[in-house]
């Protein structure tokens, strides 16, 4: 399935943050996302990632489990702590099963390994877009 | 009603107890159902997921191909990361049935980390110590190449240069005061080592950074006091800055020249000098090695020596037996000056063949023409030859020693380590061309490679498979785990359809089985007993037995055979890949029996499918929100929306629905399937046939003919765009078909159930039969106990399940009643061949 190809309906309707402090990958991903309509803000680390949270709207998160300042595993417990509806995909560099399942146990949609494969990111960000609005509709049901 | 009805009634509960399942409006109904096709879905993904992780895992460990950490612990994780999400979405599936697999799943990840986390048992001790106090005890704090240096300097009548080490604990302090592991694993996890330009690119980037850290003031200050002692004892002396890794003996490795060295190092560059040693670790070709031969990066910890220079007349190499492969003489290689340029091969050099054993008589000589009188005298060569037997005594193993010998004529070791093996077989695979005219089928994917000759035996069925001769070449449509227990017995496996990533592909691997899949046609083209011969490495199949292919040698030797990071490969998928779950139909199929990541997968899976199918009888759903279905079958038909199920712009208001108001594309399919031809009505029935179907009429509720119920039940389609689950009371059967077509292969699949109906035993049996005959012949795979029926259709094209659904459409209508003449001679072979006639033209027709 080629980028072109690939079907994304909730993905375009939703705002992605990107939390990396990688400048070649946020400008590849900035790139690519940019180019398939996704509304994309990017973060140098999770202190800025909570104050972009904060200040703005955003439904799903792409977050560098290894950054400068907080851990990733601890951001991610704070993020979804106080956005339960916004769902995180966390990435790393550095794969160890602990790492992983931690993630998962703490709220993560899911994980994946740099270097990335951007086709499966963007399959990845679709789906959790895909919950994220699931999330805001059950949410607005209540 | 009458007494006995009431008693008949009363009776059938009892005898068939079941709990009322609640009851829910459609907003509920709605809500619960999207929960749960959401779980499924991710569980279907993570499936995937897993099974790709664990087919790359098998596959590299059969291929013999290089292997990182990087890669087996990415796997790893992916791997287990995805199960996770498995046994998660299962439990939410089925509100915690299934939570013990939380427990087996828990045990099963700790045993993974620890086999990835390796050896921690780490040597503790003093970060310098001295040559002389050195031996083959501190090898796991000094590395392999000084503590040999050190145990060598300590035999009688062996001198090596006077110097110190910085160990283990030194290196570690250096790189965890400058934060140096975490930067460096994750440059090396983002390495593409097959991308030249980036192994060096990201080589030179870790370098450079190991380069700028400042030495931590203590380990300065204990570095520059045992120089200055050094010096004090031999004025104006420089050192030789020598790497010394941990584990270079580990898996009979040389590591020759792979790390730097530098020389004649005053105390103005000895700092330099050991980062850029410490550095050497990640040169392009020490990383490259270290994959090919699978060394772990974090148990290949750098040490470093600094040994006093010796000024050198001559110097050179000795191979205590020769490399040439004669085993009653060693090598005497030689140059005047110092051994560098001997080792990387710069200079021209002297050679001595001389004979192992007392009196060491040289048996052959050759120095190079421009040579000005001997460089190495017959007594230094004797003494050099003495030593090197004493050394090859002492450590056990032929050794390669590096020598000096100083204008006074000492002689000093440098580094005497073993010879590394070599065994190295060529792999020599005959091949043929690809105009061979034997060749009778080609392409597809190798699962596993090897060569196989043998009878073919078609595989389609149980039947089949009880009959398949054993070392035949087992060739199957889809290569699903039920076939597994054939792979023993089997020469090859030949599939239509599959992966590198099936269970069965997996299988294959582990029983070092040759399998070729994906190859189309494969069913077709290939007859009963016919002699195949099976190249899958090469992708292709030959007609008789192609001698040339079968007798070439097997086996490649693997770089990486005996390996520390293949022994972890190993070891980890022990917990990972074996599939013990295969019958889902046996007893042991049962979480508490998951022993591997692969056992949760396949468990996961099946019961997935099972309470997906379930859903519409877990719950009941008020009748009032169902839309009635305008047709004009003589059957009530009603739809339930799960969501997405209608098009848009549809009234939910309104009681009726239309099938052009259906967005749901399984219904769509089953719809068309149901009217592409006309129902003729029940078939007529002898008296025989009658009679006894009135009897069973009788015992069975809903049955009766003389009441019009049955033929009004409702049938109910549940449906979203792209699910439908249908409960369908066809007269006097009872079927239930669930499909969901999604985008994904992993998304696409039917199941479908029969069970039931009137008239004896016989009748049912048979036309059970005729059912599993017709949807077999349309590629469905059957699973049959007594007149229940299951038939499946998974990971297919669009196209296919499209149709596959037609073909259910066509027969929920078209074998209704069929009981009542399932009896009379013929009527199953006639029914078939009309069956499979009606149903070929409304698939061609379209």
């Amino acid at each position: 399935m080629s980028e072109q190809t690939f079907k994304l309906e909730a993905a375009l309707k939703i705002h992605l943050l990107l939390v990396d402090d990688e400048p070649e990958f946020k400008e590849v991903m900035h790139k690519h996302l940019s180019r398939m309509g996704i509304r994309l803000s990017v973060s140098e680390c999770c202190l800025d990632a909570l104050g972009t949270l904060e200040a703005h709207t955003v439904d799903v998160v792409i977050m560098d489990m290894n950054m400068p300042g907080m851990d990733g595993i601890q951001c991610l417990k704070k993020v979804k702590e106080r956005w339960p509806l916004i769902e995180v995909i966390i990435l790393t560099g550095h794969a160890s099963v602990k790492s992983g399942i931690e993630g998962m146990e703490s709220g993560a949609f899911d994980y994946c390994l740099k270097p990335i494969d951007v086709r499966e990111l963007i399959e990845k960000i679709e789906l959790a877009a895909q919950k994220a609005l699931i999330n805001q509709e059950d949410n607005a049901a209540l | 009603m009458t007494i006995v009805d009431r008693l008949l009634t009363a009776l059938r509960r009892l005898l068939r107890p079941e709990p009322v399942p609640p009851l829910l409006d459609p907003e509920e109904l709605q809500r619960l159902f999207t929960v749960r096709y959401r779980c499924f879905r991710e569980l279907l993904a993570a499936n995937t997921n897993t099974l790709e992780a664990m087919a790359e895992l098998e596959k590299a460990l059969r291929d013999g191909r290089t292997l990182s950490m990087t890669f087996i612990r990415a796997r790893c994780t992916l791997a287990t990361v995805n199960v996770y999400k498995i046994v998660h979405n299962l439990n939410k599936i089925a509100e915690g049935r299934y939570s013990e697999l939380e427990r087996i799943f828990s045990r099963l990840q700790q045993s993974i980390e620890t086999i990835l986390e390796g050896n921690k048992g780490r040597a503790d001790g003093e970060p310098l110590l001295l040559l002389e106090r050195i031996g083959r005890a501190q090898a796991d704090l000094t590395g392999e190449k000084m503590a040999n240096l050190g145990e060598a300097g300590s035999l009688a009548g062996i001198r090596i240069p006077p110097g110190f080490a910085l160990t283990a604990v030194a290196t570690r302090l250096f790189f965890q005061r400058n934060q140096l592991y975490p930067k460096i694993n994750h440059i090396i996890q983002q390495l593409h080592i097959a991308d030249l330009a980036d192994l060096h690119h990201k080589s030179a980037a870790i370098q450079k950074m190991i380069r700028a850290c400042p030495l931590p003031p203590e380990l300065e200050s204990l570095l520059f006091t045992h120089f200055d002692q050094l010096v004090a004892t031999m004025p104006g002396c420089r050192v030789a800055v020598r790497s010394s890794a941990l584990g270079e003996d580990l898996g009979q490795a040389s590591f020759a020249g792979l790390y730097h060295t530098e020389l004649d190092v005053s105390r103005d560059t000895l700092a330099e000098a050991y980062k850029a040693v410490l550095a050497s670790k990640y040169t392009p070709r020490a990383i490259s090695y270290r994959l090919a031969k699978g060394f772990r990066h974090e148990e290949t910890e750098m040490c470093v020596g600094f040994l006093a220079m010796i000024e050198a007349a001559v110097s050179g190499v000795c191979y205590t037996r020769s490399i040439g492969g004669q085993n009653t003489t060693m090598d005497l290689f030689f140059a005047p000056g110092g051994a560098k340029g001997i080792v990387d091969g710069t200079r021209s050099t002297g050679h001595l063949l001389v004979e192992r054993t007392t009196p060491h008589r040289i048996v052959h000589r050759l120095e190079p023409a421009d040579a000005a009188g001997a460089w190495l005298n017959d007594a230094q060569a004797l003494a050099l030859s003495e030593i090197g037997m004493r050394l090859e005594d002492h450590f056990g193993a032929p050794q390669d020693i590096e020598w000096t010998i100083d204008p006074v004529g000492t002689i000093f070791v440098l580094q005497s380590r073993p010879i590394s093996a070599s065994a190295f077989h060529a792999p020599g695979t005959a091949t043929l061309t690809r105009d061979d005219e034997r060749i009778v089928l080609h392409g597809g994917v190798t699962g596993c490679a090897g060569t196989g000759c043998g009878p073919v035996w078609i595989v389609r069925t149980a039947d089949d498979m009880l009959r398949f001769p054993k070392r035949a070449v087992l060739v199957v449509k889809h290569p699903l785990p039920e076939w597994a227990p054939l792979l023993k017995q089997a020469a090859a496996l030949v599939a239509e359809t599959g992966s590198e990533a099936g269970h069965l592909a997996t299988l294959s691997r582990e029983f070092s089985l040759p399998s070729l899949l994906a190859l189309d046609r494969a069913t077709e083209a290939l007859t009963n007993g016919e002699i195949i011969t099976v190249d899958a490495a090469n992708r292709a199949i030959y007609r008789g037995r192609v001698e040339e292919l079968l007798h070439g040698p097997s086996l490649r030797h693997n770089p990486m055979d005996g390996s520390p990071v293949q022994q972890t490969l190993i070891n980890v998928l022990k917990l990972i890949s074996p599939l013990n779950l295969t019958d889902p139909a046996s007893p042991d199929f049962h979480a508490s029996r998951c022993r591997t990541l692969h056992d949760i997968t396949r468990f996961c899976h099946e019961k997935s499918v099972l309470e997906m199918f379930e859903f519409g009888k877990r719950y009941r759903f008020d009748k009032g929100a169902a839309k009635r279905l305008q047709d004009n079958l003589p059957l009530e038909w009603w739809v339930i929306d799960l969501g997405e199920g209608f098009v848009p712009g549809y009234d939910v208001r309104r009681e009726e629905v239309a099938i052009d108001d259906i967005a749901c594309t399984p219904m769509q399919a089953i719809w068309q399937g149901m009217h592409a031809m006309p129902w003729e009505g029940p078939p007529a029935a002898g008296l025989r046939t009658m009679v006894s179907f009135l009897f069973q009429s009788a015992l069975q509720d809903g049955l009766d003919p003389s009441r019009t119920k049955a033929l009004q039940e409702k049938n109910y389609f549940l449906i979203s765009q792209k699910y439908c689950n249908l409960s369908v009371h066809l007269g006097y059967h009872y079927a239930m078909i669930e499909a969901m077509l999604g985008d994904r292969p992993g998304d696409r699949y039917i199941t479908f159930r029969f069970k039931g109906g009137a008239a004896g035993e016989d009748q049912r049996v048979r036309r059970i039969e005729l059912l599993a005959e017709v949807l077999e012949h349309f590629g469905y795979r059957i699973d049959r106990i007594g007149d229940a029926l299951t038939a499946r259709v998974e990971r297919e094209s669009e196209r296919f399940v499209v149709d596959r659904l037609k073909v259910l459409g066509y027969l929920t209508i078209h074998t209704r009643q069929l009981d009542m003449v399932m009896a009379e001679d013929g009527a199953e072979r006639f029914f078939r061949d009309k069956f499979i006639l009606e149903i070929g033209n409304m698939l061609n027709h379209e």
